[in-house]
């Protein structure tokens, strides 16, 4: 029991130091370095959760496609893809904002009740059987969408367009 | 029995929501913004696990549904974004969005 409880404070910790420190960084490059990490780290918690699908799907999508895609877009808009980004100044209004946010989500949050209560797992077929039969229509908006946003992204970049 | 209460997750997902919403309001370059949104769109995915997991004997396997569903828009979206990132970089030779005032009179 104790061992969750270390997992879930180690886990936790590396989430939010990754997330500061890919927002940190000068070079965009170890931005997407901390980034990675902090997708495979968001996996982990997911497999504490007991929901392994959702956290091979994280690795595969996130860590994995997400990743790339971002790299890829680093390294075809600059010509040496380790220069460092300008240094933006952390402005008092969105640290106060962000901070706001915050306690307001944590404040509505802290009604949930604070006992320890059982993780509840999933058969992977029963989450199959509510994706693909009771709320199908969802992953056919999905389908829908990303067919959409598939024409829209070859309409953004196809040739002799300025 | 789990010694971890379901307030904790919530707790580190409204953190992790706080440092995407930071990043969204002071980063200038469009792939920083892409990332901030992307954290932040992980802590709302965060919750959806979180609420599934802790749904006592109710049918809560819908957030892990809706987990999944979320996770394909997060892809599309960043694919979406990347095209922008490349038509910026292209129209204006940079992908800082201050820059982007095309549509600006």
């Amino acid at each position: 029991m104790i061992l969750e409880e270390v997992a879930f404070v180690a886990l936790g910790g590396v989430a939010i130091a990754t997330a500061l420190l890919a927002l940190l960084v000068r070079e965009l490059v170890h931005t997407i370095l901390w980034v990675a990490v902090f997708f495979v780290d968001l996996a982990a918690i997911y497999f504490l959760l007991e929901a392994p699908f959702l956290g091979v799907l994280q690795l595969g999508v996130y860590a994995g496609a997400v990743t790339i895609l971002l790299l890829f877009g680093v390294m075809v808009t600059r010509k040496r893809i380790f220069s460092r980004e300008a240094a933006t100044g952390i402005g008092p209004v969105p640290l106060a904002l962000a901070l706001l946010v915050i306690v307001l989500v944590g404040t509505a949050a802290s009604v949930v009740p604070t006992a320890p209560q059982p993780i509840r797992a999933y058969d992977v077929t029963d989450l199959s059987s509510t994706l693909f039969v009771t709320d199908g229509g969802w992953l056919l908006l999905l389908g829908l969408t990303m067919m959409g946003a598939l024409a829209g992204a070859i309409y953004l970049v196809r040739e002799g367009r300025e | 029995m789990s010694a971890i209460p379901p307030v904790d997750f919530l707790a580190l997902s409204a953190i992790l929501l706080g440092i995407g919403l930071f990043g969204i309001l002071t980063r200038r370059n469009f792939i920083l913004l892409l990332i901030s949104i992307e954290i932040a769109m992980n802590a709302a995915i965060l919750n959806f696990v979180v609420f599934a997991a802790y749904s006592g004997t109710g049918g809560g396997i819908g957030g892990q549904a809706a987990a999944v569903v979320l996770v394909g828009l997060a892809a599309t979206e960043v694919a979406v974004g990347l095209a922008i990132v490349l038509a910026l970089n292209r129209v204006r030779g940079s992908i800082n969005v201050a820059e982007a005032t095309t549509l600006r009179q």
